[in-house]
């Protein structure tokens, strides 16, 4: 007798237990939320961080906007003059596309070839810079947010080619002579020369493996000229606003 | 069977009133814990009618199986691989064959009673 209320007080003890699950289970709307592994939640979170970044960028173009209209609302009342506006405006776009001689605090990266005698067996080739290394080291500068980049004092844009041309170096068409090559980049000069000189980077390899001259020199006041060649933008073709 | 059906009435009265609740991100363990309970309870019941009932057998297989269901999905979703599929697999057959035992076991006794 004692067996049975026991074994009818166990059943019932479980089974309230699995109804109290059950009924919560419920009032979650498991339709909503089918299969919330802990990946789709991460997932999800990433949208939403990226949901919010775009925004706040919007927000900030919005404040941007403003202040533009603000900007032609004073030319209604003619405090400023629309051509004084748009000479600021041209000014601006000069300087960010490079046509604008431009100075400021950032580095100068000097390469030369490996000048010792059979330096790293006999492979010459080895020994000197190529156009890849310049354009490994000009990448990584720009990784580390140079602003204005040159070698050799010739303007370095985001069309310029830097190609190989027998013994000297091309880029934007002309040359920019043999070695050495002097780059000068204006950025914040610590991420800078940290792009150049911190272990593993490509530079710090030429350096220490193929005993290519790398030399960083940090200055307050590097001048860059602007970009001298011509753009021709035979196939690309602004695309209308509105399409 | 009626302990059970009264049991899991009452539980889900208790559940719908009390104001507690788990992380919506638990819900997949609990869900396949719920089916370990499940597959338990009709496990019992349908020893119950076998006669062969153990209180501690069914306590420790109702709450071992629900934790372990529970266990292996979580550490299936840590891994990448949806082990609670095992779970699945296993209680939800065990469930239909347990059924299948207590229907055969109450039609049998039916008959007997008729034949009788």
């Amino acid at each position: 007798m004692d067996d049975i209320i026991k074994t009818k007080f166990a059943i019932l003890f479980s089974s309230i237990v699995l109804g109290i699950f059950i009924s919560v289970q419920f009032k979650h709307n498991i339709p909503a939320i089918p299969l919330a592994t802990l990946r789709s939640i991460q997932e999800t979170r990433k949208e939403i961080d990226a949901i919010i970044d775009e925004r706040n960028d919007l927000e900030e173009l919005i404040v941007e906007k403003e202040r533009k209209i603000e900007e032609f609302e004073n030319i209604i009342h003619e405090d400023r003059d629309i051509i004084d506006i748009l000479g600021d405006d041209l000014e601006k776009n000069k300087l960010i596309s490079g046509l604008k001689d431009v100075q400021g605090s950032g580095i100068v990266v000097t390469l030369y070839d490996n000048m010792a005698e059979g330096a790293l067996g006999e492979e010459y080739d080895l020994d000197v810079v190529h156009d890849v290394d310049i354009l490994r080291i000009i990448n990584d500068l720009r990784g580390a947010g140079a602003e204005a980049i040159s070698i050799n004092d010739e303007r370095i844009l985001s069309i310029t080619e830097i190609k190989c041309g027998g013994p000297i170096i091309r880029a934007n068409g002309k040359s920019l002579g043999g070695a050495p090559f002097y780059i000068r980049a204006i950025g914040d000069q610590k991420l800078l020369s940290a792009a150049i000189n911190a272990p593993n980077t490509y530079s710090y390899a030429l350096k220490t493996i193929d005993q290519i001259n790398v030399e960083t020199t940090i200055e307050d006041d590097i001048e860059i000229p602007a970009y001298r060649g011509r753009f021709n933008f035979r196939y690309a073709k602004p695309l209308k606003e509105g399409d | 069977m009626f302990f059970a059906l009264i049991g899991i009435l009452i539980g889900m009265a208790i559940g719908f009133l009390l104001p507690y609740t788990y992380s919506a991100a638990y819900s997949l363990y609990i869900s396949v814990a719920i089916l370990a309970c499940l597959d338990s309870v009709f496990g019992g019941i349908r020893a119950n009618l076998e006669n062969k009932f153990d209180v501690s057998i069914f306590l420790s297989g109702f709450f071992g199986n629900a934790i372990i269901a529970a266990f292996l999905a979580y550490v299936g979703d840590r891994l990448g691989v949806p082990l609670y599929y095992a779970a699945i697999f296993t209680f939800g057959g065990r469930l239909f064959e347990n059924f299948a035992g207590i229907r055969r076991i109450i039609l049998f006794r039916r008959k007997l009673k008729k034949d009788n």
